[in-house]
């Protein structure tokens, strides 16, 4: 479970990431953010494994309070906690399995790490996230020789081989085609179900919210301003997170036809 | 066909034009004129040079007749090969070291900003020291010979090989680092899966090129002492024997040449 009680994020320059927000997240919810850039999704997922450290307030990851954990405490809670991202962060210059690997560097001790020889179990263990989103077949290419969509299954890949309890992702279909795009979520929303995985999904498309998300959360200026089921967010609803009406720009169908 | 003046009617005035930089043509200038006021101080002069050159001169006139015999000589030959050993150790030990010391300087390998100005401080002062400066030092300290040699390439090759692996982590990709941070990977497995990888072919070709450095510093660094074939040229100048030193000196060439080429062909398939 992920509760924020009063939690607020102000950066060093002065923006507020984050303000008063009260939220609560129980196990294996699949649960999509949106909101317009700059309006703290990035912030809100980066706060749970600590990426983003609250400036006041309080956040209980199943059940460690996040603001009092040392750098090893920190390291832990990440371990259990997958994150994907907008841009794959894959290392282009090295294979899909040692890219997905990185997912087991909490577990590997460090003079294999240093050494590149992984034990067999965890090697065992990334080929079956690969299989999971079948791709297992690139296990030896080169990550810079993937598509944007192969290289993003490989990011859930290298998540799901954390065997988290909790999966992070942060935009992970804004640098996809429209297709590609429903391919990920579909792969994030199989995953959530199969294996009871929370998922906090950031996205821009408001069409893609409502077509994958159990409920959903809009942020406006760091603030919550609407939570519920995907079926409840209506037009009039994201009229309030984005602050003026609806144009073809926010959904990604329409967006593909112009 | 739409030609652009139907769709443009007005003739558009550009914004104005920016001024040709000032700062550009005075660093012109002013190198030229600290050139010509060098050269007039040291009293250059080609007539000088040449008629130097065109004067009957011994060093000129082995030159025409270099011992090729010397080059096959059981000395040259040793002398030749602990070059070689030289600038291999040098090598191995520097760079080796320059690595960790690299990463060491930036701000996601070390969280520590005191180690990093430290770090940082060292490898400035290092690099701001010539080879055959290291080489004099370590041959007045630890007498003449190879040791001193390699300590001085040692020195030289940690000082390059740094700035050069510090020069390619400027520019990587940091969102490596960040799905290393964010799947709860300690500093150095983040280090070594998401910052190697990204540079190891830049350093192991930076390792070959500084190779070549060596090799050829240490031809010079015999000349004070530090051993080498540096110091059976040291010997035949000595001795004003310049067919001997014309030959060994051509070798060397050879050997260099090779080296260099070699080299070159293994970092074209590295990059």
């Amino acid at each position: 479970m992920i509760r924020f009680e009063q939690a607020c994020v102000t950066y060093p320059n002065g923006v507020v990431g984050m303000k008063d927000l009260d939220l609560t997240i129980d196990d294996g919810e699949f649960v999509v953010i949106v909101g317009l850039s700059g309006a703290g999704k990035s912030t809100l997922i980066r706060a749970i494994n600590g990426l983003v450290p609250l400036t006041s307030g309080r956040l209980d990851v199943n059940g460690r309070d996040v603001t009092k954990l040392n750098r090893s405490g920190l390291r832990e809670l990440r371990s259990g906690i997958g994150m994907i991202f907008q841009g794959f962060n894959l290392v282009d210059r090295t294979t899909v399995l040692k890219n997905v690997l990185m997912g087991r560097l909490h577990e590997v001790p460090t003079w294999r790490t240093l050494i590149g020889r992984y034990p067999a179990a965890d090697i065992d263990l990334a080929a079956r996230a690969l299989q999971r989103v079948e791709i297992l077949e690139k296990a030896y290419s080169r990550a810079s020789d993937l598509s944007g969509g192969q290289r993003q299954r490989v990011g859930i890949a290298r998540a799901l081989a954390q065997e988290p309890a909790i999966i992070l992702a942060d935009e992970p279909v804004a640098s996809l085609d429209p297709p590609t795009s429903h391919v990920v979520m579909r792969y994030l929303q199989q995953i959530s179900r199969e294996l009871g995985i929370t998922t906090i999904v950031n996205l821009h498309f408001l069409d893609l919210a409502t077509a994958y998300a159990d409920r959903i959360i809009g942020l406006r200026d760091g603030v919550l301003v609407f939570d519920g089921p995907g079926s409840d967010a209506d037009e009039q609803v994201f009229e309030s997170i984005y602050g003026r009406s609806l144009t073809a720009d926010d959904t990604m169908t329409k967006h593909a036809a112009l | 066909m739409t030609h652009l003046d139907t769709v443009v009617p007005d003739a558009p005035t550009l914004p104005r034009k920016p001024r040709p930089a000032l700062f550009t043509i005075a660093t012109i200038a002013a190198a030229i004129a600290l050139t010509i006021v060098t050269a007039r101080s040291v009293d250059f002069s080609f007539g000088e040079i040449i008629g130097n050159l065109s004067r009957k001169n011994s060093v000129v006139e082995g030159l025409l007749n270099p011992d090729w015999g010397q080059i096959w000589s059981r000395r040259s030959r040793s002398a030749f090969i602990e070059t070689l050993q030289l600038a291999v150790l040098g090598t191995a030990t520097g760079a080796t070291l320059a690595l960790p010391l690299a990463l060491w300087t930036t701000t996601f390998g070390n969280p520590n900003r005191w180690i990093r100005t430290v770090v940082r401080s060292f490898n400035n002062v290092n690099r701001a020291i010539p080879d055959l400066l290291w080489a004099s030092l370590f041959v007045a300290s630890v007498g003449i010979g190879a040791l001193s040699g390699l300590l001085a390439l040692f020195f030289f090759s940690l000082a390059v090989t740094t700035k050069l692996t510090s020069d390619t982590l400027d520019g990587i990709d940091m969102g490596p680092i960040e799905a290393a941070n964010a799947a709860g990977a300690s500093l150095p497995k983040m280090l070594r899966t998401a910052v190697v990888p990204q540079i190891l072919p830049a350093y192991a070709s930076f390792v070959l090129y500084n190779f070549e450095l060596n090799l050829r510093a240490s031809a010079v660094l015999g000349l004070v002492g530090a051993g080498g074939i540096g110091l059976r040229i040291e010997f035949f100048r000595g001795r004003g024997d310049w067919e001997a030193l014309w030959g060994l000196v051509f070798m060397f060439f050879i050997v260099v040449f090779v080296v260099e080429r070699l080299s070159v062909t293994l970092r074209r398939r590295l990059v």
